[in-house]
């Protein structure tokens, strides 16, 4: 059982109900007003008649010698005088009754409207004396949840009716509201046939005719529901953010666990080949007098198999970088990145004359480094493939389809049929024999991964022998990394 | 430890030209000394297999440091790695200097990143086909044994 903190009226949600320093309910037992008394004037007027008619009858009397008569009639006319004047006053009297009644019938119309009023409502609303914390009043709702009829809760205090911190604690926010001298707002629990329920409890003084609260109103709405589903709200808001660092912890596991596979590779899986390699080369170089050409034709295979598996474990590497590192955006001229990249693979392949195309004024906000691995990987399969070509041309530019701008990288050789164009960015899947066009076919894996890191696209449009042309953009709806928390905001009760 | 082209070891810690090898894999060794020899660089060839080994021999708990001409320092070693023994030697006042370059098989970004942050004079990535292993052992030797001014000389007077 607990109760909040008293808080200011101020919260929000709750309507505050305007009853400021007005008493909507006045004090049941207020004492009865004064009896209306006959007018001072009235009594004035019937002593004054009195005493006239005494001093005539004196005077009578005296003027005919018979004193105790005219004693007598003085006496007679003076109650006389009296009882005209009570009739009146008791008539005057009656009237002023018949009003009170009326007005009494009124107030207690009122009292009635308002009990009913108080009755048919699903908050819970009583009003307690300040100095013993008595009930002066309980609605039907309180009189329901607590089993305690109003005949008998008015003389109760909390602790007649409550366990006794939880009264000592309703008691404690009473008093508290009634020293603030204004409407507070608390967060109350109680025991109930329900089960415990928890209230947002509005409180205010109640003044009486000088001014000075000798009561607490309280007006009790069950938010039990909203507490539950809040708490609910809160467990599951919870449980989503466990289970999003459960897995943002598992796959920076496996992100850890494929960064230390990917060094393995790097490392391990290399060095077997250098020996692989060395050693073929150290038996060309010191018995090639002991071996026919068949035999050096065998090292000359085992070698270039040897080569072709180190730059698949390079591929590999990349597509597992290209998957792994950082994306950091800047401005990069993709037009100096792919001149630059046309004069290595011209290096590369001193025999061959390509002529290579780069469009000016081609600008993309990408990762420089993935940008020119993205690049690399196209152009040199564009200079590959144009290996069989007469004019080999490769040309990298820039157009726009359906609104959106596109980078292009396109050759005009060898191409391939359209209908496997779903296996082209697909590590592993190659569209041409090995024995035409070399390849480790990780290369469009790698180009595809930069692009869906880049939050872009990426397609194809070629024909056997007539060239392919890659489209691909750098930006676009989707993030460039999963958000690693989503931190919901759920609006506090307090 | 083994100095297979020469018995001498260094004895005062005087810079002769000496090349620390430190490499676990025998295979790499050979094919290292081949490379070296294939190239014409005759100068004496001290091995480490691992990273304690290299550093008993630079550091020498009852001796003056040993310094070499040139160290070529793999970074996966066994027992103390490679990086772990570039930290040693740039923390020593007698061998801060001397070039190291790191030859290994790694091209991982972060061992690069860490042995320039520790010093390394040089990143060198094994290529796997020996023709190129071996052209880069040539520009090894030739710029840091030959084109290089190298500091073991002076180290007396800057220190």
């Amino acid at each position: 059982m607990s109760s909040s903190a008293p808080g200011s009226a101020d919260p929000a949600p709750c309507p505050e109900p305007d009853i400021s320093d007005e008493h909507s309910w006045q004090e049941p037992h207020r004492p009865a007003a004064a009896r209306p008394a006959p007018s001072w004037a009235m009594l004035g007027l019937a002593a004054a008649t009195a005493a006239v008619a005494g001093v005539l009858a004196v005077v009578v009397g005296a003027a005919t010698g018979r004193p105790v008569l005219a004693g007598l009639v003085a006496v007679a006319a003076d109650s006389l005088v009296l009882l005209v004047y009570g009739g009146a006053a008791v008539r005057a009297g009656r009237a002023q009754l018949r009003e009170r009644a009326a007005a009494e019938l009124d107030a207690e119309a009122s009292h009635n409207q308002l009990q009913k009023l108080i009755d048919n409502t699903a908050a819970v609303i009583y009003m307690k004396r300040i100095d013993s914390g008595r009930y002066l009043l309980v609605n039907r709702e309180w009189e329901r949840l607590f089993k305690v009829g109003r005949q008998q809760a008015i003389n109760l205090t909390d602790r007649g009716v409550f366990p006794r911190e939880l009264a000592d604690q309703l008691r404690e926010n009473d008093l508290w509201t009634a020293e603030q001298g204004r409407t507070v707002q608390f967060e109350e629990t109680a025991e109930t046939e329900h089960g415990s329920r928890t209230y947002v409890s509005v409180k205010f003084p109640v003044l009486d005719s000088s001014g000075e609260p000798y009561a607490v109103c309280g007006i009790s709405t069950d938010i039990t529901e909203w507490k539950q589903a809040e708490a609910e709200a809160r467990r599951l808001a919870a449980e989503l953010e466990t289970r999003v660092r459960n897995r943002t912890a598992e796959l920076e596991a496996s992100n850890k666990e494929l960064d230390a596979f990917a060094y393995t590779v790097s490392h391990d899986l290399r060095a077997p080949l250098r020996s692989l390699h060395g050693f073929s080369q150290a038996l060309q170089d010191d018995y090639t007098d002991r071996l026919d050409d068949s035999g050096r034709e065998y090292l000359r295979r085992l070698q270039a198999n040897v080569a072709r598996m180190g730059h698949m474990i390079d591929d590999l590497l990349n597509l597992s970088r290209s998957t792994r590192v950082e994306l950091v955006r800047r401005d990069v001229d993709l037009g100096a990145l792919a001149d630059e990249v046309a004069e290595e693979l011209a290096a590369a392949d001193t025999g061959r004359q390509v002529t290579v195309v780069v469009q000016d004024g081609l600008h993309a906000h990408a990762d420089p480094q993935l940008l020119r691995l993205l690049l690399h990987n196209l152009m040199s399969n564009a200079w590959k493939f144009t290996g069989r070509t007469g004019h080999p041309v490769v040309e990298v530019g820039r157009c726009e389809r359906a609104g959106h701008t596109l980078f292009v990288v396109r050759d005009n050789g060898a191409g391939f049929d359209m209908r496997y164009a779903d296996k082209l960015f697909t590590a592993f899947q190659r569209l041409h024999p090995a024995a035409e066009f070399e390849g480790t076919g990780i290369g469009l894996a790698i180009v595809a991964r930069i692009v869906h890191r880049h939050g872009g696209r990426i397609f194809a449009e070629a024909a056997p022998d007539q060239g392919a042309s890659f489209y691909f953009s750098l930006e676009g709806q989707m993030s460039e990394r999963p958000e690693q928390t989503a931190r919901p905001v759920l609006a506090g009760v307090q | 430890m083994t100095t297979p082209e020469s018995a001498e070891t260094p004895a005062s810690g005087a810079s002769d030209g000496t090349i620390l090898l430190v490499e676990d894999s025998p295979d790499d060794v050979m094919l290292t000394q081949r490379a070296l020899r294939k190239n014409n660089i005759r100068n004496t060839v001290v091995v480490a297999s691992d990273g304690e080994q290299a550093l008993e021999y630079l550091l020498p708990r009852d001796g003056k440091p040993l310094v070499p001409e040139l160290i070529l320092l793999d970074i996966n070693l066994p027992k103390v790695n490679g990086l772990d023994v570039l930290r040693a030697i740039r923390a020593n006042e007698r061998t801060r200097y001397v070039a190291v370059v790191v030859l290994t098989t790694s091209s991982e970004e972060r061992d690069i990143v860490s042995s320039y942050d520790l010093g390394a004079n040089s990143y060198v990535r094994k290529p796997v086909e020996f023709d190129n292993f071996l052209e880069a052992v040539r520009v090894l030797g030739l710029y840091w044994l030959l084109v290089n001014q190298n500091p073991a000389g002076i180290r007396t007077a800057v220190r």
